[in-house]
């Protein structure tokens, strides 16, 4: 392995003494502030004497058990419920871990077919969303508080009037795979004559459904098989991040990638792109292109596929006109890389425009890729972006009588927000079925506030023959209703959507199974596993149809022309806020983005060529503005962007989103266009000017700098083939230590950082599962941040095109540990199975462990964080304490997690069993890149890790002895 | 208020306070409620039930044998006999009501360890560990009344005699031959309570 330099800011990258400087210290020098130490000590006094004065008495605290003791209940212990998130529409099997009757903590599901155990990190902020204080408490009529027996009444006369009178009644709904309610909205529908479902998606991927419309005459959803793929080309899509159906597509691709075992082949990627994404940050070979070479590259690696393989094509007559040398060159190597691996290859392409993914449709059947790695499955109900924009057009001509909006806000994310404001006011009934009082359902006549997926009754088909059940954990915390059981009611349906839900189930699902033979079994089973799979539902096989790529050709290359020579922006989704749905979620807020690690913010992402062009430096605050469109926001400066593009993450600049997510960053769907029937979210001609302030990010990297060291290690898939032992550890050898004596377990755990792709959800389902505070943005910036992991991305190269690597890193559990060594109070100190353990009602906040750790990874409660919000408090895991403020913390491998079982396993007269413990950040892993289990038992799977010959531990000089090592990423390029 | 009226009002209520304190007979050295014994809404007698009609501990506190808490039992336990008996007792019928309307007892909590605690009953349970051992006689008290410190010197003590873990050859952990409590295995880590 050779060594290279990694660099994590740029100032470090050109070595900048100030940051070298500012890095040695731990801890910033504290912010100026106006009481002096003497009025401190003084108003330390008083407060002593108020608190002897109360401890003189315990307060009485209540017991209150149950009147009726329920069944399944024993107080104390969690009960697990197998359901379905419904975050966004991927739908992943979730379990839902009820302490006492509430949800406390969500986890994927290993039984799910799709995405088997892993969740996301916006899944795991679902948890806050339940007990989000700002959700709606009851129905609102105009504005006024209102019963739900009133609100029906009203809304079915009018709804009655509509239906004599023959107005025109539209349901707003998103992107549904849900079949019963699907089911809900046709009866909804079919009841009011010429009622029609607009499905209306804020980041829309509908392009792809409808060029399958085109193509294979078949209104489909792909779904990608990516462990079984050996080469897949990427053209900007974002599908380990937030395109598609992103926890699926990242198991099959950290599947096809696993080297553990003694594995030797693995998945390549190829990524053409201009932003730097996720997905590209873990590509294998990464092509920057400029913006306007992306359609003809596509084009161009269309027709090199067509000549290859003799079918006629409509590309035969296509010339590149913008692709420079090397991308030519780099797309011919890529067609004959795709040629080699016909049947196991895959091309994906992330421009939501229908031409591109025609093309797209095209290289793929002609790789032979249909039925192998894409398997298309029929839709509910399909939509395009251009229903959304004749529904406008239509509000706008006064045609619309009645809007109902399920679920979506159009007026946050509708890229003409003006026509859309101006067509909302001339509709005459709006009835938003909305949690809360967000933009869209604020101009609401009627606001019918739906529950919380976790409160609420429903059903999913994320795929062919996959169903899954979402039950309820928690009764409704407010007055709220589901959304398809007011729907129900105003179709004179009185049923309960339990009931609707267990009656479409047996009359549809239950006759497709041989198993049970009575429903109430099926059910019961259905429920228990969260999934129902029917077994031979046959795959639709449509034919390919390339006449309707006539026209492609010349309408992309028109658009790659207007392109060329111009500035583009390129709109994205942060894996935190998505598409802005989670803007109001501080976790996801503070969630730092995996490459910039900026926290509540978005930006314009800039190349550092095209700053230093421009003279921008980093939080220079500029307008970016494309003709009468213009945002003012900071930038940052990205190396790996191509320097004709800029990119600004969507979601951000929500007006209405609560206390956390209101009026942070700004709003970039304006620069949204309608274009060739799709919402397009690339734009060129756009420009940049200087306002001539500066803001600081809250950043939480580039605070300490790498100093040189060898912390990530890296090779080529060739070296690693070659190469048949571990490389030789340059650690000491010798030790001032007398070392541990471990008798039945030392915990470990072992990082494969080749399967690692960067995602962050094991940072949120930390912060879930071991009551990790959110700080806020100052706080981010002095450095305060309080989460767990650190998940450090490091660049190597060139800033212009540099490689990335992602590493997780989170206390490494030495066993020479620099912290125990210091603690005055032996507030850490060493346990019986390996662990540092910090021990917080003794820890005084000398911070000494901290200065001390090699990694940096001990986090200080320099206040006692808002525990204020009592509903929020729910969230709170009851077998973890809440520190206070003045203690230290950092992360214990879930150490709540190992005393469960080894209780379990004690009671019980056993052994812990090898996997019986996963700790949060493991559990819902997606890329399952994290193992953990006993080091003494040889057979144990991290053991086994520990001796593959790609395990390394972090600052072997230091000889720290840690329980946490990785392995190594090994890139399936030529290139090192 | 200038800081130095401040400083001297707070230094007069604190005496006054102490001494306020120690006459009365609630005071207690700082987080040690040994002997505290308050009303509850609900005149039991565990002398009666446990003592006189030697009912088991685990047949109303089920949960200690599975779960980290004992829980007070639903009121629905008790009618499982006062269905049957003492039907015409005030005391009973007041459970009979909470029942009937769904409302739940609110018993005064005695016990009650920090939140920085975490103490697991039924590992105690399965280590054949007496509830008397901390909780004292509880089948001699009418009111019970905490009967132990419940400091972390009364559980490290208990936990210290008997921590030797070795395993045997079917790799199962075995503790140093001690006749009563063969199947304890105490560990005196600190983040096995605090976590």
């Amino acid at each position: 392995m050779s060594r290279k330099r990694y660099w994590k800011s740029l100032d470090e990258y050109r070595g900048d003494a100030a940051l070298t400087e500012q890095a040695r210290d731990e801890f910033p020098a504290p912010p100026e502030s106006g009481v002096s130490r003497r009025t401190f000590i003084e108003l330390a006094w008083l407060a002593a004497a108020a608190v002897t004065l109360q401890s003189c008495n315990a307060p009485e605290q209540k017991i209150i058990p149950y009147a009726k003791q329920p069944v399944e209940l024993t107080p104390g212990v969690a009960n697990w419920y197998a359901t379905t998130c419904g975050g966004c529409s991927a739908a992943c099997g979730a379990l839902a871990r009820v302490c006492d009757g509430r949800p406390v903590k969500l986890e994927g599901n290993p039984e799910h077919p799709l995405s088997r155990g892993g969740l996301c990190a916006a899944a795991h902020g679902e948890l806050f969303n339940l007990y989000f204080a700002e959700r709606l408490r009851q129905p609102l009529s105009h504005g006024m508080a209102a019963g739900w027996d009133e609100l029906d009444v009203q809304i079915t006369q009018q709804l009655a009037a509509l239906r004599q009178s023959g107005g025109k009644v539209c349901l707003l709904t998103p992107f549904i795979i849900n079949p019963t309610s699907n089911e809900v909205c046709d009866r909804f529908l079919r009841q009011i004559p010429g009622a029609r479902r607009v499905v209306y998606e804020a980041a829309s991927t509908a392009a792809i459904r409808v060029a399958h419309e085109r193509t294979h005459l078949f209104a489909g959803k792909p779904l990608y098989h990516l462990h079984k793929a050996q080469l897949v080309v990427s053209f900007a899509a974002d599908f380990l991040s937030t395109w598609g159906d992103p926890v699926p597509q990242m198991r099959g691709y950290s599947q096809a990638r696993d080297l553990r075992g003694g594995r030797k082949e693995m998945l390549r990627h190829i990524q053409f792109e201009s932003t730097l994404s996720l997905t590209g940050s873990n590509a294998d070979r990464r092509v920057q292109i400029a913006p306007a070479e992306g359609f003809d590259a596509l084009l161009y690696l269309a027709k090199l596929s067509a000549t290859k393989n003799n079918s006629a094509s409509p590309f035969a007559a296509f010339e590149p006109k913008h692709l420079n040398a090397n991308t030519r060159q780099t797309v011919e190597k890529t067609a004959e890389e795709l040629q080699q691996q016909r049947g196991q290859s895959l091309v994906v392409c992330g421009w939501n425009d229908a031409d591109a993914q025609a093309v797209v449709n095209f290289i793929n059947q002609t790789l032979g890729n249909y039925g192998h790695t894409i398997e298309l499955n029929a839709v509910l109900a399909n939509s395009s972006d251009q229903q959304m924009t004749d529904l406008v057009k239509e509000m706008n001509d006064g045609q619309v009588a009645a809007l109902l909006i399920v679920g979506v806000n159009p007026v946050y994310s509708y890229h003409d927000n003006e026509a859309l404001l101006r067509g909302l006011d001339k509709v005459p009934l709006k009835i938003a079925l909305n949690p809360t009082l967000d933009e869209t359902a604020s101009l609401a006549d009627y606001v019918c506030p739906t529950p919380h997926f976790l409160e609420a009754w429903g059903d999913a088909t994320p795929a062919r023959g996959i169903y899954s059940l979402t039950q309820p954990t928690i009764a409704p915390l407010f007055n709220t209703r589901p959304w398809q059981q007011s729907l129900l009611k105003w179709s004179g349906d009185a049923r309960d959507y339990y009931e609707f839900l267990r009656a479409e189930w047996r009359e549809k699902l239950f006759p497709q199974q041989t198993k049970y033979a009575k429903f109430d079994e099926f059910w019961d089973r259905s429920l228990h596993d969260g999934i129902f799979v029917v077994e031979n539902s046959p795959e639709p096989t449509p034919a390919f149809n390339a006449a309707h790529l006539n026209g492609a050709v010349e309408r992309l290359d028109a658009r790659a022309a207007e392109a060329a020579g111009k500035l583009s922006l390129a709109l994205y989704q942060k894996v935190s806020l998505r598409d802005g749905a989670h803007a109001a979620n501080p976790w996801l807020q503070e969630l730092p983005d995996p490459l910039t690690k900026i926290t509540w913010d978005n930006y314009v992402n800039v190349a550092p060529k095209l700053a230093e062009k421009m003279r921008l430096v980093e939080g220079d605050v500029v307008r970016l503005s494309k003709g009468a469109t213009a945002i003012e926001l900071p930038v940052h400066i990205q190396p790996g962007q191509h320097e004709d593009c800029v990119s600004v993450a969507l979601g951000y600049g929500r007006t209405k989103a609560g206390k956390a997510g209101s009026n942070i960053g700004a709003n970039a769907y304006p620069f949204v266009t309608f274009t060739n029937g799709s919402f397009q979210y690339e734009t060129s001609g756009v420009a940049i000017e200087l306002t001539g302030t500066k803001i600081e990010f809250a950043k939480t990297q580039t605070h300490d700098s790498l100093e040189g060291r060898d912390l990530i290690k890296e090779q080529t898939l060739a070296a690693y083939r070659q190469a048949e032992q571990q490389e030789a550890h340059t650690g000491p050898a010798q030790s001032m230590w007398p070392g541990h004596e471990y008798a039945e377990h030392k915990w470990g755990m072992v990082i494969d950082l080749n399967a690692c792709l960067g995602c962050s959800a094991c940072l949120l389902s930390c912060q879930a599962e071991n009551n990790v505070p959110v700080v806020g943005k100052d706080d981010v910036r002095r450095r305060r941040e309080m989460h767990w992991i650190r998940l450090d991305r490091y660049y190597e190269g060139a800033p212009d095109d540099p490689r990335v690597a992602f590493q997780l890193l989170t206390c490494i559990q030495c066993d020479n540990a620099s912290c125990e060594s210091v603690c005055p109070v032996l507030a850490t100190v060493h346990s019986g199975d390996g662990l540092n353990m910090q021990v917080y009602n003794r820890c005084v906040g000398t911070r000494y462990c901290a200065n001390n750790c090699a990694l940096k990874v001990r986090r200080f409660n320099w206040f006692n964080y808002a525990h204020d919000d009592v509903l929020a408090n729910l969230a709170l895991n009851p077998d973890v304490t809440v520190r206070s403020r003045g203690v230290m913390e950092k992360c214990s491998f879930c150490i709540q997690r190992i005393e469960e079982a080894r209780i379990r396993a004690r009671n019980e007269n056993r052994p812990i069993r090898e996997g019986e413990i996963q700790t949060a950040c493991q559990q819902s892993c997606p890329a399952g890149a994290i193992s953990f289990g006993n080091l003494l038992d040889a057979g144990s799977r991290v053991a086994q890790l520990k001796r593959d010959r790609r395990n390394y531990v972090i600052l072997e000089e230091l000889n720290l002895q840690p329980a946490l090592s990785y392995l190594t990423k090994v890139r399936n390029d030529e290139e090192a | 208020m200038n800081l130095r009226t401040a400083k001297i009002i707070s230094l007069s209520l604190t005496v006054l306070g102490v001494f306020v304190a120690l006459q009365g007979a609630s005071f207690s050295w700082f987080n040690n409620h040994q002997g505290y014994a308050p009303a509850q809404p609900i005149n039991f007698s565990h002398r009666v039930h446990a003592g006189d009609n030697q009912i088991p501990c685990l047949y109303c506190h089920a949960a200690a044998a599975t779960s980290k808490a004992a829980g007070v039992p639903a009121a629905s336990i008790c009618m499982n006999c006062h269905s049957q008996t003492r039907k015409d007792s005030p005391e009973v019928q007041k459970i009979a009501r909470a029942v009937a309307e769904n409302k739940p007892i609110e018993w005064v909590r005695i016990h009650d360890l920090p939140d920085h605690v975490a103490f697991n009953h039924s590992r105690h349970i399965a280590a054949e560990i007496k509830c008397q051992q901390c909780h004292g006689p509880v089948e001699t008290m009418d009111r019970v009344a905490q009967f132990e410190t419940l400091s972390m010197g009364m559980c490290i003590n208990c936990h210290r005699t008997h921590r030797v873990v070795t395993l045997d050859a079917a790799g199962r952990p075995q503790v140093a031959q001690e006749a009563t409590r063969a199947r304890l295995l105490a560990s005196t880590d600190c983040a096995v309570c605090h976590h």
